[in-house]
Parts: structure tokens; sequence; C-alpha cells
């Protein structure tokens, strides 16, 4: 496979100006990502130390292979919500490498309002039981909360994708023979009582651990019956007389150890096997995308550039790389694995977008993962091309992406806007992972034509009633639409909400592709079969 | 496998193919057997060929190959196929910057009479909420630029002319 030839000046203004605007976000990104994870208020760090609890870092620590990678998803979940109170919305989740397996980690992370379920915490529970469910990856919950977030909780119970699914994803790994532990570092009371019951195996820590339906203040209100802690459901109790529990660990130390001899005893399923090649770093240096990435989101960069510092040893080989020139298609290693890669250079066109379809199916055909690079405007309008079926053609590439059974996996590079999000595998089309840059964008259409649009529809409607309005009322009308909608389009605000598995610096794209890739390969990849194709 | 070697310089095209109990080496103009064992020093090897024993060393590089033999060191270098002939493909450039998609000027950095040299920004359009920037496709002199700042323009409208070569 022959190796990109960069056309990359690093010398040139426009690389050091984009360079250094990106190393400005990326201070900004690095900060807010360290206080999320470690920045906590003095009394939540006591509280823990009064308990004789660990932190949920130090937690993974221990259960943790040491010196080996871990993929933490959606850090900066919620920060955009309850006023920033709740980082990483009170959970800890990713793939790890425990006994040298994969695993999905589900940690409450009692350092956080005591670990308590806020909608986003939810969303990202059922999300990271989704990936373990999609990967067939084995799961160990770490469980420390203090339950569901009362003031909220028509956001937390009643809904379909909402706390139920949790419990309802926890059947679904069992019943597809993906083994479970919980380790149980604090409370796990009324609907958290079912995360360790509904797994195949549970350690409860001795005087910190604890297990019940309702705990001792609801009993009395409810029955009048006063009940301690360790009675009603400490690790004594459950281990010994009702059998809820099944190891006990005397310190924390103890249980983690317990739950690194239970994944040795698991048996060990073959992985799918997939083309690979020797492993080898990029020829060009993956900080080089900083220099690479526009600091204007307007402006049109080459592909072929950021794939050369994400690819092994930079070697790419490109399909059909005269036809339908807007759309990159081609084969490429990253960690040593084959992928089909699919990278915007442009609005999709028809040829474009059969182009896309074409190489989907053939990725598919000879059990190529599929790579998607966003940075993408959307399908091209206007008259010309509908005559020629743009809608038409672009209902093909939904139909080969939607439709394609080899594992897909995202990165929202720049630009996601309109139907071409859904073209290149956006949220709703099941990327086994899914990461944003932190300057791209993602809306159903651009900051300005969006303001301009919901401004004008405000405007015609004084109009119509009547009012004249002077530029100044127009301004007044169109800048605090367009300030709320570029708030809405940006990286954190998706992360915020979970639209994504998190943002990344550029530079850490590759060994997060590595990661999800090597996870994927624990699930079979079925035979392709697809619906029906508007030709 | 067919190879293509540059040795000291000059390019070899061969194939190293198998008879069933030996090498053999075909090069443009014949074939010959050809024995290669290692001799336990590092990088040692013997080599058997038309009658002949070489004793030489081998150290391998990523980008090229160096022999000892007989007091001298030659480089070889491999040659990709594939890239040797994507680069024989080079035709004529065209003079003209066709629109490929309806859009805007965003700014016109050049006028009729400049000389550019390739790969030199000539316009910036919008069109899709995206700026390309479009680069000169040869060496030369503008002949038209037939689109000001602002203007729209549609698919396949010529954006830039330059002057015919002289031959």
């Amino acid at each position: 496979m022959r190796r990109i030839e960069s056309q990359i000046d690093t010398n040139a203004a426009d690389y050091k100006a984009n360079f250094a605007a990106m190393s400005e976000r990326l201070k900004e990104f690095h900060a807010r990502q360290h206080a999320a994870r470690f920045e906590r208020p003095q009394r939540d760090i006591d509280r823990l130390a009064r308990q004789n609890k660990l932190g949920v870092r130090e937690r993974l620590k221990l259960l943790l292979d040491p010196g080996t990678p871990f993929l933490e998803f959606s850090t900066l979940a919620a920060c955009r919500e309850y006023d920033g109170t709740v980082p990483g919305a009170a959970v800890v989740t990713g793939i790890g490498i425990v006994q040298g397996r994969e695993v999905a980690i589900h940690a409450n992370d009692a350092s956080v309002k005591g670990g308590a379920w806020y909608p986003h915490t939810v969303k990202k529970v059922v999300r990271l039981l989704d990936v373990a469910l999609e990967n067939r990856l084995p799961v160990i919950h770490i469980c420390d909360s203090a339950g569901g977030f009362l003031p909220l909780q028509h956001g937390v119970f009643p809904d379909r994708y909402l706390g139920g699914r949790v419990f309802r994803n926890q059947v679904k790994l069992s019943q597809a023979n993906i083994p479970q532990i919980a380790v149980v570092g604090g409370h796990c009371t009324a609907g958290g009582a079912y995360v360790p019951t509904l797994s195949d195996y549970n350690i409860i820590i001795e005087g910190t651990g604890a297990i019940f339906l309702g705990g001792p203040p609801l009993v009395k209100a409810a029955t009048g019956e006063e009940v301690g802690v360790q009675e009603l459901g400490g690790a004594v109790m459950h281990t010994s007389v009702s059998g809820t529990g099944d190891y006990r660990a005397a310190t924390e130390q103890h249980a983690f150890s317990l739950a690194r001899e239970i994944v040795s005893q698991w048996k060990r399923t073959p992985k799918t096997i997939i083309e690979t090649a020797a492993f080898e770093e990029p020829y060009y240096d993956p900080k080089e995308l900083y220099g690479i990435i526009p600091k204007d989101r307007k402006t049109q960069f080459d592909m072929r550039e950021v794939l050369a510092r994400i690819v092994d040893g930079s070697r790419f080989h490109e399909y059909q790389p005269d036809y339908g020139t807007t759309m990159v298609c081609g084969f490429a290693h990253i960690w040593g694995y084959k992928v089909g890669i699919l990278a915007n250079n442009g609005v999709l066109f028809n040829d474009s977008s059969l182009k896309a379809a074409h190489f989907m199916q053939l990725c598919n055909q000879n059990r190529t993962p599929l790579v998607f690079f966003q940075n993408i405007t959307g399908y091209m309008v206007g008259r010309e091309y509908e005559e020629r079926g743009i809608a038409k053609d672009g209902a093909k590439m939904l139909m080969a992406q939607g439709g394609s059974v080899v594992p897909k996996f995202t990165v929202i590079a720049n630009a996601s806007y309109g139907a071409g999000n859904y073209g290149m595998c956006g949220r709703a089309w099941d990327a086994r992972t899914l990461f944003m840059w932190p300057q791209a964008e993602i809306g159903v259409m651009g900051a300005d034509q969006a303001a301009n649009t919901m401004a004008d529809v405000k405007i015609r409607q004084l109009q119509r009633e009547g009012k004249e309005l002077t530029e100044e009322e127009i301004a007044a009308i169109r800048e605090p639409v367009l300030e709320k909608y570029k708030r809405d389009v940006e990286a954190y605000t998706s992360t915020s909400e979970l639209w994504d598995d998190g943002i990344l610096d550029p530079a850490d794209t590759r060994n997060a592709l590595g990661i999800s890739i090597s996870a994927s390969l624990n699930a079979p990849i079925d035979d392709p079969h697809y619906g029906i194709f508007r030709l | 496998m067919q190879r293509i070697f540059q040795i000291d310089g000059e390019e070899t095209d061969c194939w190293l193919g198998h008879d069933g109990s030996r090498f053999v080496l075909h090069t443009p103009t014949r074939a010959v057997a050809c024995q290669l064992d290692p001799t336990g020093l590092p990088g040692g090897y013997t080599l058997r060929a038309k009658g002949v024993v070489r004793e030489l060393r081998l150290a391998v590089g990523p980008e090229a190959t160096f022999v000892h033999m007989n007091g001298r060191t030659y480089e070889v270098g491999r040659v990709d196929p594939a890239e040797r002939l994507a680069g024989s493909d080079g035709g004529a450039s065209d003079d003209r910057l066709v629109a490929p998609m309806p859009g805007v000027v965003v700014s016109v950095a050049v006028k009729p009479g400049d000389a550019v040299e390739e790969g030199q920004p000539l316009l910036v359009i919008e069109s899709m909420k995206l700026e390309t920037t479009l680069t000169a496709p040869r060496g030369g002199v503008v002949a038209e630029m037939p689109f000001a700042e602002g203007d729209s323009f549609g698919l396949k409208d010529i954006l830039a002319q330059l002057a015919p070569e002289e031959e």
C-alpha cells in the first residue's frame, strides 16, 4: 500500500495560524476534561474519606491491567446541564482491559452528588450497555449510587430508554451469554439493587457495600420496623443468609482482586478474524493535524492530509480516485486492522453518493470494518441535481450505510450538517463508537443559515401584524437567535447531551479508533444483506 | 512478483520465481538460477549463481537494501510498480478552471495579465456553506477572470482562463 504524499508546508503562515488556534482550543478542552475527572469540592472528597471509600479513579486503577489503555466515553457528559454541577454525569464508562480481556466498565462516581442518577447519567449508562451488547463485551459494574435524583425523576425513570433500560440491557446481556460482575462499593437502593442482582457475579465490600429495595429510613416510614444498614442489606447478611450476594470482600483492594480473578475464570471465545497487517505508526506526525484543520470551519481542506496522520504508515489505497472526488474512499490499516475509509472532501453529489454506496457494499462483501470521517455540509441542492436524482442517490447511500453488517466507526472531524450526517453514519446509524473533534459542529444546517431562517420567520410574522421593523430591530431579533444556535451546534453541547461518545484531541483519534476496532471484533460479523436500493 | 530495482541509480525490472527446487531470477534478457544461504554472521549470506559463489552482507532499510560484496557496497532501491506506473500518466494540464458546482465568488486573487505559478490561489468560491480555494493548474499567465467578488456562477462555468502555453 502506497504512502500518501503530504502537500502540507509546516512553515506556511496558514498552517501556523491553524496550529495556534487548535492548540488554544485543546488547552481549554484538556482543562475541562481534567476538571470533570478530578476537581471536586473539598466536602465531597472529605465525605468519601469519612465513609472509608476510594474514589472512582482509584477503583479503576485497582481493577484494570496496569499500563493498558482505557477508552473513556463521554467524559464531558452533562457539562452544559445542571449548571455544570454534575461532571461526567456522575458516572465513568469506557472500555478497558482486565486480565488481558476487553471489558466494558460502568462505575458510579460517588464524589458527584453521591453518585445519584441524573437523566444524563442514565443516558450514559444505557449507551455503555448498548456498546457492551453490540460488541459482546463483558461488563463490570462498580456500584456506589445514592439512587435516582428525585427532583428530576421524570427524566430518569419512565421512558423507554431511561432507568428501566439499564436493567433490561443487563437481562439482554445475560441472555446473550455475555458475563457481568458487580462490585458493590456503596449502597444499591431500590432500582439500583437490580444492578448487582442481575449480574452473574457480585462482590460486596464489607462495611461500605449494601443492597436493599428500601433503605432503613424508607422501611421505618413504611412499616415502622427499625433496622440498621448491615442487618438489612450488608455483605455478611447477603452472602450468608439471602444469597443475594456472591462474594464478601474485606477491603476495596480485596474486592477488585476478586473481580480480576473472576474475569480470569471466563472462557475465552476467539475474536472475529479480519485482514491485518504488521502494526506501523503513521509516517506523518499526528500532531500536524492541528495545523491542517482550518481555524475557519468554512474553509475546505483535503481529508487525505488528515488520513495521512491517522492510518498505519500513512498508507492509503484509494478507490476510484478520479470519480465522485468529493467523497474519498479507500483502504488503510489502523493498529494493523484493515479498514475501509469514507471521508468527505466536499459536498455530496450524485456521483460521490453512488461511489460511497458502492464502496460500502464492497467492504461488507469482504468483511472490512468502515471508518467515516465527517466534514459534510450536505447533499447538493438545486434543480440540476434534483433532476439527476440526488435524493434517490442519497437514499442508496443510506441504504448501503444503514444496511452494513460490518462494524462502523465515525469521527466528526469538522462540519456535520443535515442529511450528510445520516449518510456518513451519524449517531442514529449505530456507529460502534462516534467521536467529535473540539472545533466540530453538528446541526441540521450551519449557524448563519439557521439563524437567518428562524429570524426571517419571526420578522415576516411581525410584518404580517403590520409592524415596520428598523435595521436595529431586525438585528435585535437575529443576534440572540444566532448566538443560541451557535452554542447549540458546538461540540460541547453534543458531548453534554451524549450525541457522541466523547470529544477527542485529534492526535488521539488513531488510538481511540484502534481500541474501538479491536473491541468490535469480540462480536461476529453477519453475512451481508440489504433493503431495496432505489436504482 | 514483478519488482523494479534501482541499483546505483540504474533501474532494472526483475521477477523472482521458483521452479520447484530453486529460485530463478528473471531479468528482461535472461533467467538466472540462484541460491542465497545465511552464513550465521549478522547479515552474512552466501550467494550461488551461474556456478559462482560469493560471500556478501545485507543491510535492509525501509527504502533500500545495502549489499556489500567484493569490497564494494551497492545501494539497491525498491520502486513500487504502482507508484511508477501512476507517475507516468501526467497528461497536459487544462488551461481553464471549471466550476465544480454552482456558487458565489468570495474573493479574486489575480487579474488578467498576472503571471502565476502552479498551485497559486486564483480565487475563493463558496457553495453549500463551504469555501474552496481554486488554484492554478499550471504556471502561466492569466488570460481571463470572468467573475468578480460577489458574482454568482453556475455549474461548469469557466472561473479562470490561462493564456495558451507557447510551444
